[in-house]
């Protein structure tokens, strides 16, 4: 069953690993979005987040579901609040029996999320303050 | 006419706050309804013509909707999570 959270906790990768890993599944692809400094010639100090939490958790039980229908299992956690440099701004990680489905539906899960999931972030540049998009 | 409460996200959020009031016709043309939340603040245009309308947390795909004051509505500006 997945896990999905849209939260302020910390995202802690081997706990988000930990829940992934099922002898059914021979693969698990993950991805981690981290906080950048330099985007070009614009430097970020930190990144706010924000979200309409009931419908985003909604969301992403779309994007969820039919790969669990397919038989994947889908996590993701997605962090709220201030974030500095480095820090972990989303999880996905997606097992499935083998490689080929891990990467695949891994990278549409992250994909769509960036797309269909009402998140937004408000980056702090050392010259300006902008919201994302 | 109904009046009804629409939830504001990000820079929509930043600029009037989280939530509006405003009167529609009922049935409304989503362009409208945008329109009216554009006249409260013309710098959101830019913002509101990129945005999307949400009802009861579900995206609204057509143009025209019906709304009651018990409806959770809410203006969906460009996401950027990720």
């Amino acid at each position: 069953m997945y896990y999905l959270r849209i939260s302020d906790t910390p995202i802690d990768v081997n706990e988000m690993y930990q829940k992934l890993v099922d002898p059914q599944y021979g693969g698990i692809d993950m991805f981690v979005g981290t906080i950048r400094q330099w985007t070009g010639n614009v430097e970020t100090t930190k990144i706010e987040y924000s979200a309409y939490q009931p419908m985003a958790e909604k969301q992403l039980e779309k994007i969820a579901a039919p790969i669990e229908a397919q038989g994947g299992r889908v996590v993701v956690a997605h962090r709220t609040g201030s974030l500095a440099l480095t820090d972990i701004a989303v999880f996905v990680g997606v097992a499935a029996p083998h490689r080929a489905e891990a990467f695949k539906w891994c990278r549409f899960v992250i994909d769509t999320l960036k797309h269909e999931v009402p998140i937004w972030k408000k980056e702090y540049d050392t010259d300006k303050v902008r919201w994302g998009n | 006419m109904t009046e009804v409460t629409i939830k504001l996200f990000a820079f929509l959020q930043d600029r009037l706050g989280p939530t509006v009031q405003i009167e529609v016709p009922t049935p409304v043309k989503v362009a409208v309804l945008f329109d009216k939340v554009s006249q409260l603040d013309p710098q959101l245009s830019a913002t509101l013509a990129n945005s999307r309308l949400a009802v009861n947390q579900e995206f609204v795909d057509s143009d025209e909707v019906s709304l009651t004051a018990s409806d959770e509505i809410a203006i969906i500006p460009p996401v950027s999570g990720g």
